[in-house]
């Protein structure tokens, strides 16, 4: 077995923490796991980038072109920039949230949300998550990467329990923030089943 | 309690190689842990600083790597284990120490931890450490995993103490910051008493000391060879192939991801310096070819070609020294000695790219904003200037559409054989012009120093022209009201059309000479703020301005540099600047954090990394203690008094200190969302001259993203139609 999953967002959106998560979740049921994080240089606003690999043994923690079997992405732009890593009929999950970029070259025009989503969509399997919306609901826009959490877990390819996701949310979380972001990651998982 | 505390030996945690090595030093019994911050590097002290008091252990940010290595190395005298960490460049900061510490040797076990960050994620150069241990005669283990860094910080401490020797424990980027599935260790007890030797000579590095000292590093070095021969870092797995690779670091682990491991032999190198020669020939025989993947410099290459071995290296499979080793460069190397399949084509996505940029909010924008915006006006090489008259006619054309030198704001001065020139207004600080109009028709922007004349309560009496010392001032034949440049509003046309390339526009950007230094404010070299034009070193730019200065540099040399670079290795540049009298303004951008490495402490937080008050210690106070007479505090969110400190302090002869202080903004509360008012006439200031990331212009109107927007509230200040306020609830 091995599966690889890249993540992918803006810094300040959790694509660290929620990749840690989702590894934790895979060494609950004894799977190797490897991951590298590649951060743009500012603390907030830049490209972010992580790889998170598991199976029965890996080896390198970075993925090679086009071998990905899925990519979580956290904002349109930045998971059309990690089209590339994601193999033939591969799984995308976007948060359909976009953060145009600012100070671009002269010269460079921004993409519309439905011209990237089109982009997505003429390569993979893209699955709309509304985190913001979602989060909206629960009362607190920081559980959006959670909500990603919840989708990704829904998907097919993804070998792991519900129980193991659950137990690595509550072993990284304050106390007071497990319930919600079980509800949240609940709401995530059923937003993908659904559809 | 945090994961690397755990007493659970023979368990596994999901640990970064920083963590690991942190684990590691815990489980050995450090007693003194010292570090400067620097990516990838600087998670191991943190991690170690969170258990420090549980462990009895203790931790500090030093002010620099040599004094961290320093530290360190007091502590190994008085025979406790110690750690220091760093990242590559800060290694070339600890050398002089290290160095000479070679000879020294150590009493309790001292490990080096170096952080290699090849393709410069977060650095300045690619420098491989092997090469300082080979430097320095000191034993390198070089890890290829967050578990290799875990059980080489174990080993690093059995070895430092059998040889007396510090070890250098090397990481690379990828596997500081790669996080993997580690097996935790023992926690050992063990418990020494500080005691030091006062009569052990070996301390004292005098010159008869230090060459028998020399002699002892030989022998022990050649210890530490029979080591590294027999480690079991130096791992050979014989498939009975004819193809041998030999590797070490995280390039190993991707020939090995990309390759079907059966079908070759296969040696690891860990502990690699002294080189296990020995262990490679035993290797070589059993093989018909030879390959070597390593990262950055053919180190391992070098060493087996030493030994008179064919081998088939960098060269052979195309790759270079320069940036890291990636599982697709690997595979595309051994496709190409037809040994796997070639790694997929990537595909051409067309997307916009998201340029690096200081947060929203930052204070650093801020105040480039201001440096950027400061003291414009028009000015004159005399030495180019003929006296030819064509700006007049273009002034006079481009203001009053007539071609009439008389009513011309810039005027042409010709002294024959002596010189020509060609004055206007100099944007004086506090305008004597200004001060002079008894009707107080002249007003001068804050922001811009220009000076523009109220027609209404103008009486055309000519005191301006009275006090201006430049005698840039005239009086409308006509209206009798002063003609006062105001730069064509920041883009003078008479300066593109002069036909001897005479005039510039000065105070701008572009025309001021500004170093930099190494820190989230290096981001001030990206567009839109493009106000710095260096970064060498940490403290280079304030002696790099003070050498452009002594080169005969005429005009004021800023120096930017943050609060933590300044303690780090800007004080004695600034000490220089005052003896040696370098017309500098060094600014030092006090946000009170090392905000780039993620928020450490520094001398100026009153924290320290233990969590214990300790004294601030304020950068004004250094600053007049070393010797500068000009020292000026601003806050960089108030633009207009910064603006009025730049403009003062640019007209100052001598060393002088601007300190523009403000706290990191991801440490401090938001202040009120700030949203685009309909008035918006998308001039493009906001985005295109200040460059906040919160805000956008794709439409008709500039957009604020509340998602994003801190609540500085600059923007409000910046935009010049009062189009941006507050949020409404």
């Amino acid at each position: 077995m091995k599966l690889d999953v890249v993540f992918s967002g803006v810094g300040g959106q959790g694509v660290v923490v929620l990749s840690d998560i989702y590894c934790e979740a895979a060494m609950l049921e004894g799977f190797d796991v490897a991951k590298a994080e590649i951060h743009g240089m500012a603390q907030r606003g830049g490209s972010i980038v992580a790889f998170a690999r598991i199976g029965n043994k890996v080896e390198s923690p970075l993925i090679e072109t086009g071998k990905a079997d899925a990519v979580v992405g956290f904002e349109i732009l930045e998971t059309a920039r990690a089209l590339p890593m994601l193999k033939k009929n591969g799984t995308v999950i976007v948060n359909m949230k976009l953060i145009q970029p600012s100070c671009l070259p002269s010269g460079v025009k921004p993409k519309t949300k439905d011209q990237l989503i089109s982009l997505l969509k003429a390569k993979a399997l893209v699955h709309e998550v509304d985190g913001m919306g979602i989060a909206e609901k629960l009362g607190n826009m920081l559980v959006v990467n959670t909500v990603l959490l919840g989708a990704l877990s829904a998907l097919p390819e993804i070998p792991l329990k519900v129980e193991s996701f659950q137990q690595a949310i509550a072993g990284r979380l304050k106390e007071k923030y497990i319930n919600l972001n079980l509800k949240a990651f609940q709401l995530g998982r059923e937003s993908v089943l659904k559809s | 309690m945090t994961k690397i505390a755990a007493d659970k030996p023979g368990t596994f945690a999901l640990l970064n190689g920083d963590e690991a090595v942190a684990r590691g030093a815990l489980e050995t019994a450090v007693k003194v842990a010292a570090a400067y911050p620097g990516t990838p590097s600087t998670e191991i002290l943190e991690a170690i600083a969170e258990v420090a008091k549980q462990f009895g252990i203790y931790a500090e940010w030093s002010i620099n790597e040599i004094v961290a290595a320093e530290v360190a190395v007091g502590a190994s005298m008085t025979g406790v284990r110690a750690i220091v960490c760093m990242k590559h460049v800060g290694l070339n900061v600890a050398a002089d120490a290290v160095m000479t510490l070679a000879y020294t040797g150590v009493e309790g076990g001292l490990v080096i931890v170096v952080c290699d960050d090849p393709a410069l994620h977060s650095s300045q150069n690619e420098q491989d450490t092997r090469f300082f241990a080979v430097h320095s005669k000191l034993p390198l283990l070089d890890a290829g995993s967050p578990q290799e860094a875990l059980d080489m910080a174990r080993y690093a401490y059995e070895l430092s103490e059998k040889l007396h020797l510090p070890v250098i424990l090397r990481l690379t980027t990828r596997v500081a910051h790669g996080k993997a599935r580690v097996k935790l260790g023992a926690l050992e007890k063990i418990i020494r008493r500080p005691d030091f030797d006062k009569n052990g000579s070996k301390w004292v590095m005098v010159p008869s000391n230090a060459i028998r000292q020399h002699r002892v590093l030989e022998k022990r070095l050649s210890e530490a060879k029979l080591d590294a021969e027999t480690s079991q870092f130096n791992s050979l797995e014989d498939n009975g192939s004819e193809i041998g690779i030999v590797g070490s670091g995280v390039g190993y682990c991707y020939a090995r991801s990309v390759l079907d491991t059966k079908k070759f032999s296969w040696l690891k190198l860990g502990f690699v310096h002294p080189f296990p020669a020995e262990m490679v020939k035993a290797f070589a025989s059993k093989v018909k070819k030879l390959i070597v993947i390593e990262e950055l410099r053919p180190y391992l290459e070098e060493n087996i070609q030493r030994l008179k071995l064919d081998v088939t290296g960098k060269a052979e499979l195309g790759l270079e020294e320069i940036g890291e080793l990636t599982p697709d460069r690997v595979r595309e190397a051994f496709a190409k000695l037809g040994l796997t399949d070639k790694p997929e084509a990537p595909q051409q996505v067309d997307l916009p790219p998201r340029p690096p940029a200081l947060c929203p909010g930052c204070p650093h924008r801020a105040f480039y904003y201001a440096l950027n915006m400061v003291n414009q006006s028009v000015q004159c090489d005399s030495d180019k200037c003929v006296g030819c008259d064509i700006c007049e006619y273009i002034c006079s054309f481009e203001k009053e559409g007539i071609f009439n030198p008389l009513k011309s704001r810039i005027r042409a001065v010709r002294i024959k054989v002596i010189n020509n020139t060609a004055i206007t207004c100099k944007a004086c600080i506090n305008a004597p012009c200004v001060a002079a109009c008894p009707e107080d028709a002249l007003i001068q922007s804050k922001q811009t120093g220009t000076v523009t004349v109220d027609e209404d309560k103008c009486k055309g009496c000519g005191w301006c022209i009275e006090s201006c010392q430049y005698g840039a001032l005239t009086l409308h034949p006509v209206t009798h009201k002063p003609l006062i440049c105001d730069t064509c509003g920041g883009d003078p046309k008479c300066i593109p059309l002069c036909p001897e390339s005479a005039l510039s526009l000065k105070g701008r950007s572009d025309d001021k000479i500004v170093t930099g230094d190494i820190g989230c404010y290096t981001l001030g070299v990206l567009p839109p703020v493009k106000a710095v034009q260096s970064c060498l070193c940490m403290g280079a730019g304030i002696s790099q301005a003070a050498g452009m200065y002594h080169a005969g540099v005429k005009d004021k040399v800023f120096s930017v540099i943050g609060d933590s670079t300044f303690f780090h290795g800007g004080m004695p540049g600034l000490l220089n600047i005052a003896y040696n009298k370098a017309n500098v303004c060094v600014v030092v951008m006090d946000n009170s954090v090392v905000a780039m490495t993620g928020h450490q402490p520094t001398p100026g937080s009153g924290k320290t990394v233990m969590g214990a008050n300790t004294k601030i210690i304020q950068i004004a106070d250094i600053a007049k203690a070393v010797g500068i007479e000009k020292v000026v505090t601003v806050d960089p969110y108030d633009l207009e008094a910064t603006i009025a400190a730049l403009r003062e302090i640019t007209n100052y002869d001598g060393p002088s200190v601007l300190i523009s202080k403000r706290p990191c903004p991801l440490l401090t509360e938001k202040g009120p969302k700030r949203q685009v008012k309909d008035t918006c006439n998308a001039c493009g200031v906001c985005t295109k001259a200040f460059g906040c990331p919160a805000i956008t212009q794709t439409g008709a109107h500039a957009e604020i993203d509340t998602t994003l927007c801190n609540g500085c509230g600059v923007c409000e200040t910046v935009c010049p139609f009062g189009a941006v306020g507050r949020k409404e609830k």
